[in-house]
């Protein structure tokens, strides 16, 4: 990413990150989807969660903002209501958005925001010393539960407008799934959420596994991601086979939270200037209809 | 009945419609409050209602009044009584010239009622399902009744239910207006007779007021302080705010939306006063609980955000519709560590709005979370208030720095240690203005570290930010005799209360003055000097553990002065019984003076 150099500002500091995590690769990939859709840091917004993949923000130089545990999306709605013109990027892992956060997962399908979320799924909680998640699988630590699918709880909604799945395994996918979540937000088409399949080599290396389990619809002839049904079908099938789909999952049509939200005859929140008098008619309207 | 001649004028009444819920109780109360209102007189309602959907005893009490008044007087003048239970849960509010007008439909009125008031009876449901098919109809005719009694002219109610019912279309406005003249038919049957009531009303060319409930001033003060994001998840009694902010604020350009539960609120005003933008959420207690994570990060973070806290009774989920004042200490104390917070306590609607005023302005330039504590019969009473003075108020902008200073400083570090302790800030989207925004300890870059020296340096200049402040903070109000010994000091919706208490108190001898703390947190030195200077204070609050007087005392008050009045029944005061509560300890204080005088 580039920036104005003669401007002194933060330092991104360098990954914290265990040799080999897949979140290297996220990191990659991303900063390297920014630079060439060209979104210039200053109109960048990254959100983080809390867990390993919560540090992502202190890496990149940008608007950085570090939420509270699970509350990365509501805080990234937020941020994109008041400010449609920034790029709103939230970043977190499974723990923090599928377990403590997953109420939010489902309102943020629901309300359609143009904020790109990445995933950082490594099936357990790494920051914490490996805990299982909402997506370990049974027996990981003597889980006795089944872990949850986000690709299929998305699929649920109508109003979900991109669902992908990338592996950390596979860089060169993993890019142009991200390119074409930036762009979906970019074009303000609703929200892109991805999932990252990102093993965590300290203490569930998942990667060999993976590497054999997933299966790429992105390569299947056939496969057409605006066919919701067959998407269905296919992750559900797969789940049954023990393989995982990775690739271009879904692409639907619904208007963006924002486009509902905003008044359009009006600037968006953040760029109004404070102190101006510029709506006094309605406040005297407002007045005016409270009197006898 | 007095004779015509004798009939006071209209200048302070209290009138009471209490039945089930779903009565109507409330539509009466409001039209009467309207209809007095274009009459010159100013208005105050309140509302008794149970936490629950249909059903339950629910009560509507107006005050019309010449002049000005805060709260519902100490006895009711005129019950209107739908059933038997409403007469049973009010009576303790009547006097012996109360006037009650009950539906005996279920029966005669029942015996509990003080001696010497005046019963009107008549079976208003049997009337309304006789003639009209339908119980609905039984408050527009009792409401004929009650027009009657207040001396107000036949064509000003019938003007009144036009306006009312005209929206909902013509024949329910038909239906209805039938039923007012069944009301009329049966005030002549009883002697009631047009300009024959018990009170005449003086025609005074209405002054223009307002008329308005706290929360809705709340919501205006926030959007005329260029507040412009606003997120809530409902919860009684803070809805209001949600709602009318939902009205209004898109055509500013604003946003004002409901969130799936109460921490997606407060994260995404957060997310929103990242931006730059002024954000606000309202709930109560059980919300506010839940928001207690948010708080916490927004006083480490150095992110503004105002936060209404409409205060019910508690703990857990007590009773929501009952007004209280507990959650001062999780307002001043709450949230995990240490940080900064500013909590202002308005005590009337038009204080509502130009505190919130404040408060938003606060929080921009502070960079903290600014509480306002409100209560459940500050939130949700109706009053007249003058129209607010938009000249009055300003939206003063937060510290910020834009593309071009920080192209000349060379430099931007969003927690940069300051002389005053504030650190610039640069709005998303500014060149060169990149910078970390964390909950964690961090550096002035904002870079997280546990560096000891940066810890202490970064923790003193978020703590005395405030130190700062209070200069500036919202002072108390005073009232009464300035050389009065004994003092009052309360917050919210006992200021109309403690106000009128001292009058009462007045016409016993006792003399009083009353300090209306404005700002709750930090606590300023006028409170504390105004303790100073009284012999004894009476810190009268909605709770059981005297939370403002433990304040006051943790904070430098001497506790050997403070006299604890608390209430938390649920009930709101009324003015005699404060004044009341008051006369025993003056009591107890002679006989504990005399004692003491004996054992010397
Ligand atoms: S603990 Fe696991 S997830 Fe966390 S940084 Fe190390 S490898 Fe990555």
């Amino acid at each position: 990413m580039t920036m104005q150099t003669h401007i002194k500002t933060f330092t991104p500091a360098r990954p914290i990150w265990c040799a080999g995590c897949g979140d290297f690769a996220v990191q990659g990939v991303l900063e390297k989807s920014l630079h060439k859709m060209g979104i210039p840091p200053h109109k960048l917004m990254l959100l983080a969660g809390i867990g390993c993949s919560g540090t992502i923000q202190n890496n990149l130089p940008c608007y950085g903002y570090h939420a509270l545990h699970g509350r990365v999306l509501p805080a990234a709605i937020g941020a994109k209501l008041a400010n449609p013109d920034l790029t709103v990027i939230a970043a977190g892992g499974d723990g923090d958005g599928y377990a403590i956060g997953a109420g939010h997962l489902v309102h943020t399908f629901k309300s359609n925001p143009s904020i790109m979320y990445v995933v950082m799924n490594n099936c357990n909680y790494g920051l914490t010393k490996g805990q299982a998640s909402p997506t370990s699988p049974i027996g990981y630590h003597d889980n006795p539960e089944s872990g949850m699918d986000s690709i299929l709880l998305g699929l649920s909604f109508p109003s979900a407008t991109f669902i992908a799945r990338g592996f950390s395994g596979n860089p060169e996918q993993l890019e142009r799934l991200m390119e074409a979540a930036l762009d979906h937000t970019e074009s303000r088409k609703g929200f892109a959420f991805l999932e990252v399949l990102s093993p965590c080599v300290t203490y569930y290396d998942t990667h060999r596994e993976w590497r054999a389990r997933v299966y790429n619809v992105d390569e299947e002839e056939g496969y057409d991601p605006a066919d919701r049904s067959m998407a269905f079908q296919r992750c559900l099938k797969l789940r049954d086979e023990g393989r995982i789909p990775i690739g271009r999952i879904f692409k639907g049509v619904h208007p963006s939270l924002e486009s509902l939200t905003l008044n359009k005859a009006e600037l968006p929140p953040a760029q109004q200037k404070v102190g101006h008098e510029g709506h006094r008619e309605q406040y005297d309207k407002f007045i005016n209809s409270y009197m006898g | 009945m007095s004779s015509n001649n004798g009939r006071p004028i209209l200048e302070d009444v209290n009138v009471i419609v209490a039945g089930q819920g779903g009565d109507g109780s409330l539509t009466v109360i409001t039209m009467l409050a309207e209809l007095l209102r274009t009459n010159g007189l100013n208005v105050y309602t309140e509302r008794d209602v149970l936490s629950r959907i249909r059903g339950g005893h629910a009560a509507a009490t107006m005050r019309a009044f010449a002049g000005d008044r805060y709260c519902i007087g100490s006895s009711i003048n005129l019950l209107v009584a739908l059933d038997e239970e409403a007469v049973e849960k009010n009576a303790r509010q009547l006097d012996s010239r109360s006037v009650v007008v009950y539906d005996d439909s279920g029966g005669p009125v029942p015996s509990v009622l003080p001696q010497g008031a005046i019963v009107y009876s008549a079976p208003f449901n049997r009337i309304a399902m006789r003639t009209m098919r339908r119980e609905l109809y039984k408050n527009s005719i009792a409401f004929g009744v009650v027009g009657r009694l207040l001396g107000l002219e036949d064509e000003t109610l019938r003007e009144t239910f036009i306006k009312h019912f005209q929206r909902m279309g013509q024949v329910i406005l038909e239906y209805n207006l039938e039923a007012l003249g069944l009301g009329f038919h049966l005030a002549d049957e009883k002697g009631i007779h047009e300009g024959e009531g018990l009170y005449r009303i003086k025609k005074t060319a209405p002054e223009k007021r307002m008329l308005i409930t706290g929360n809705e001033s709340v919501a205006f003060g926030f959007m005329v302080a260029g507040g412009r994001f606003f997120c809530g998840y409902p919860i009684t009694p803070s809805s209001e705010i949600l709602e009318t902010l939902q009205k209004w604020l898109p055509r500013c350009g604003g946003v004002a939306r409901q969130t799936e539960d109460e921490l997606a609120g407060i994260n995404m005003a957060i997310g929103a006063a990242l931006t730059g933008t002024r954000a606000m959420v309202a709930t109560s207690g059980p919300g506010f609980s839940l928001m207690q994570e948010g708080v916490g990060h927004c006083g480490s973070g150095e992110i503004p955000l105002v936060i209404v806290d409409c205060q019910r009774s508690g703990p857990s989920t007590g009773m929501p519709t009952k007004p209280e004042q507990s959650d001062l200490n999780l307002m001043v104390f709450g949230g995990h560590g240490d940080f900064p917070r500013i909590v202002l306590a308005p005590g009337h609607p038009d204080d509502c709005f130009y505190l919130t005023v404040d408060a938003t302005n606060l929080a921009d330039k502070y960079q903290c979370p600014v509480f306002l504590a409100m209560d459940q019969a500050l939130s949700q009473n109706i009053a007249t208030v003058e129209p607010f003075n938009l000249d009055g108020v300003s939206a003063v902008p937060g510290k910020r720095v834009e593309a071009e200073d920080i192209e000349k400083a060379g430099v931007y570090k969003r927690y940069e240690f300051t002389e005053d302790n504030i650190s610039a800030f640069a709005a998303p989207g500014t060149p060169g203005g990149m910078s970390l925004v964390t909950g964690n300890e961090h550096n002035e870059w904002g870079l997280v570290s546990t560096d000891p020296v940066n810890r202490v340096k970064m923790m003193n200049k978020r703590m005395d930010k405030i130190k700062a402040a209070k200069s500036e903070l919202p002072t108390a109000r005073h009232f009464g005799d300035k050389d009065a010994k004994i003092g009052f000091i309360g917050i919210g919706s006992l200021f109309g209360v403690i106000l009128e208490a001292m009058e009462d108190l007045e016409r016993e001898g006792v003399k009083t003055r009353y300090l209306q703390p404005r700002t709750v947190w930090p606590v300023l030195e006028d409170v504390l000097a105004f303790i100073d200077k009284c012999s004894r204070v009476y810190v009268v609050e909605l709770n059981a553990q005297a939370q403002l007087a433990h304040i006051l005392v943790h904070q430098g008050a001497d506790p050997g002065k403070i006299i604890n009045i608390l209430k938390y029944d649920g009930i709101p005061f009324r003015p005699a019984e404060l004044a009341k509560r008051v006369l025993g300890e003056e009591g107890r204080m002679i006989k504990k003076g005399k004692k003491e005088a004996k054992l010397q």
